[in-house]
């Protein structure tokens, strides 16, 4: 589908004014205007994230520590990159956020469409439900996250409560954030629970955006309602929900706030997603040269999704 | 609207449908509820009601965890309290009920204020920096356009831990750490791209013969643009004005590590809320409570926009 | 949806066929996908050692491919 408009990376924009209007204007050219318009974000932009950026791809060729900032700095290369390639506890960091990553978008795209494609068949009431399901996913991750700890207490809790009544087993007999098994997923669920209305909305246009005439074409076909499902609301929603599995992916793979306040990284290293490791050796060991490379994996990772994100989001303007 | 010329259409669902749908959808609503319900709860619970086993869904409701949130105390013998005069209000009287006396405020209202003046201050630069840069790029010939917005949408994009160490080391070095200037010029940093490409979006909606009759009227470009554009986009930047505030109000990564003390946010401060023997759960929900309100007031405010606003604009309907 | 995008014009020589936008930005996509992949996989450290390698040419790949004209 839609070929020409999603290989173009950013297609609408402006048409240029007719020149003999333009001539007619007083006061700053346009050209002027323009970049008098643009500059200050772009500037801002240059000091508070290119910059800071050059800095660390130079830091990550130095062994730099910024607890030791008088110490001699020394030019090592490509080592730390080497360092974090090769190591089996980095690699496992890697899995781990693997896992998170893959279980939160698979379960958020299962549930995110199907209540888009309940709330598509527009019961009544159905405007505030939707935005009642929304409420999560705008909510501070932090905040939220901190308070799942208390839902997650072992005696106390109400999920454990919920989970004892419903299973008959007790209520202390398992700890979701304390077991090496369960904490991994005590991530997932509350991720899911918060982002799951985020691919529902995303969804839903997608299902929005398919002309009725289409399934009354269909209709006139005879196809049954299972096949019309098949091969024409999944294979027309599907760029939206790319859209949707690639932002949560990105937004996944830096998680750091929720995870952070739930589980910090443990028990042991078990939820040790990559923004963690990162952050312990950026700002618990001070390893500055070492976290710099790091960080600039973790960031040409998001670089290059985020590459393939915008040609998703053309695919989907162009709708 | 479609559904006014189909109603007796093959494609709309049967009134079963729509009552197994709705039912389903309201499930789900109910259950995700659920959490949120129950901060609001605990906020109002006694410490005793809070950690009780059963979970108690009914309780006589006590300030408590607002007191607890809001004040520092101090625990002290039975004797020196009867010392004292007659408790100075409310908090006071819960305080010396449990051995305690309040010993002075504590730090919620000067952290949640900084959230207020840093999540203000970075929205209104924002959207100042965001609408003009909109609007050069919706109305003018820019070279590399496409670059700078890719640029400018792959800065919200990075990682804010790859971010910090750096950020970290800069203000450090140019005296910004833990002050609210520096926090508000990052979160400008990451909300102005968010604002460019949702402003972008709304100005391109905005028919340009309205500026071109403006200016054969006599107008200069920029008059135009102020007194024609911008009240055409009022909408607009009030819808992104209120993105930005809810991120820079729930951001938490670079307020932890590059704040401690003066410019600290709520976020980063509600979860080290901690009591005699642990967190003090009705205090925590207290705080978290009144952190949550204006974010669900706003999501109420904006529920026509969000598809735009997690889309990055691209996604109108 | 534009159904000129993929018939190929007429007269255009194979090599203008292929050295097209789409098709060099849909290997680039690919390069990457398969970088980010290699980075999370859990089998061979190998890979997991050549991904950022990998990512990186994908993406230096993607930001040429999208200059070519259309």
């Amino acid at each position: 589908m839609n070929d020409l408009s999603a290989s173009s990376r950013i297609t609408y924009g402006a048409v240029p004014l007719q020149p003999g209007l333009v001539r007619r204007v007083r006061g700053l050219s346009d050209k002027a205007l323009a970049w008098l318009f643009i500059t200050p974000t772009i500037v801002l932009l240059l000091a508070i994230n290119i910059f800071p950026l050059v800095w660390t791809i130079y830091l990550s060729f130095t062994n730099y520590r910024a607890n030791r900032s008088n110490a001699p700095v020394k030019w090592l290369g490509i080592d730390w990159y080497q360092t974090i390639l090769t190591d089996p506890d980095i690699w496992a960091a890697m899995q781990v956020t693997a896992h998170f990553v893959f279980w939160t978008v698979v379960i958020e795209t299962v549930l995110g469409f199907g209540l888009a494609f309940l709330i598509d068949k527009k019961f009544r009431g159905h405007g505030m439900w939707t935005t009642i399901i929304l409420l999560p996913m705008m909510l501070s991750p932090a905040v939220v996250g901190n308070f799942w700890t208390f839902l997650y207490q072992p005696q106390i809790g109400l999920f454990n409560y919920v989970v004892a009544f419903v299973t008959g087993r007790s209520a202390s007999s398992f700890q979701m954030l304390g077991d090496v098994t369960l904490s991994p997923w005590a991530i997932v669920i509350v991720d899911a629970w918060m982002w799951t209305p985020y691919v529902m909305l995303i969804c839903l246009a997608g299902l929005r955006s398919i002309p009725d005439y289409i399934y009354e074409a269909a209709e006139v076909d005879r196809a049954s309602k299972w096949r019309q499902f098949w091969s024409i609301t999944l294979p027309m929603a599907l760029p939206f929900i790319m859209l949707a599995v690639l932002f949560r992916g990105i937004e996944n793979f830096k998680m750091f706030d929720m995870v952070n306040l739930l589980t910090g990284g443990g028990p042991g290293s078990t939820t040790e997603v990559a923004s963690i490791t990162l952050k312990r050796a950026a700002f618990e060991s001070w390893r500055t040269g070492y976290s710099s490379a790091f960080a600039i994996i973790l960031f040409v990772t998001v670089f290059g999704l985020a590459n393939i994100y915008v040609k998703a989001l053309n695919r989907v303007k162009s709708r | 609207m479609s559904i006014a010329n189909t109603a007796h259409s093959v494609v709309e669902p049967s009134r079963n449908t729509r009552r197994l749908a709705g039912s389903l959808v309201v499930l789900y609503a109910v259950i995700t509820m659920i959490p949120l319900v129950w901060i609001v709860l605990t906020s109002f619970k006694s410490p005793d009601d809070a950690i009780s086993y059963p979970p108690k869904v009914f309780f006589t409701p006590s300030l408590e965890g607002f007191c607890n949130l809001f004040t520092t105390r101090s625990r002290q013998t039975p004797e020196f309290i009867r010392t004292l005069g007659p408790p100075q209000g409310l908090c006071d009287d819960i305080a010396r009920s449990r051995n305690m006396v309040v010993a002075g405020p504590s730090n919620y209202v000067p952290r949640f204020v900084n959230s207020l003046i840093i999540a203000f201050g970075s929205t209104v630069l924002a959207v100042a920096l965001g609408t003009l840069s909109a609007y050069g790029f919706s109305r003018f010939r820019v070279p590399l356009k496409d670059d700078l917005l890719f640029f400018i949408l792959s800065t919200r994009m990075m990682p804010p831990i790859a971010v910090a160490i750096p950020i970290y080391l800069m203000y450090r070095t140019i005296g910004l750490s833990d002050t609210r200037l520096g926090m508000i010029l990052l979160y400008t940093s990451v909300n102005v791209s968010l604002a460019v490409w949702l402003l972008k979006g709304f100005i391109d909606e905005i028919p340009r013969e309205y500026e071109e009759a403006a200016m054969i009227d006599g107008y200069t470009r920029f008059q135009a643009f102020v007194k024609v554009v911008l009240p055409q986009a009022t909408t607009g930047i009030a819808a992104t004005a209120i993105f930005c505030l809810i991120f820079a109000w729930n951001e938490y990564a670079f307020a932890v590590l590059l704040t401690s003390g003066n410019a600290q946010t709520a976020p980063p401060f509600i979860p080290i809320i901690i009591g005699e023997g642990g967190q003090d759960w009705p205090a925590v929900a207290a705080g978290t409570t009144l952190f949550l309100v204006p974010i669900v007031v706003f999501t109420v405010l904006l529920r026509k926009h969000l598809l735009r606003g997690i889309t990055f604009g691209a996604v109108r309907k | 949806m534009s159904l000129d995008a993929h018939t190929p014009m007429p007269g255009r020589s194979l090599a203008d066929r292929i050295l097209r936008r789409g098709p060099l930005e849909a290997i680039a996509t690919t390069i990457i996908a398969a970088g980010v992949v290699m980075l999370m996989q859990p089998v061979s450290l190998t890979l997991y050692s050549w991904s950022f390698a990998t990512t990186l040419f994908g993406t230096v790949l993607f930001t040429i491919v999208s200059k070519v004209r259309e």
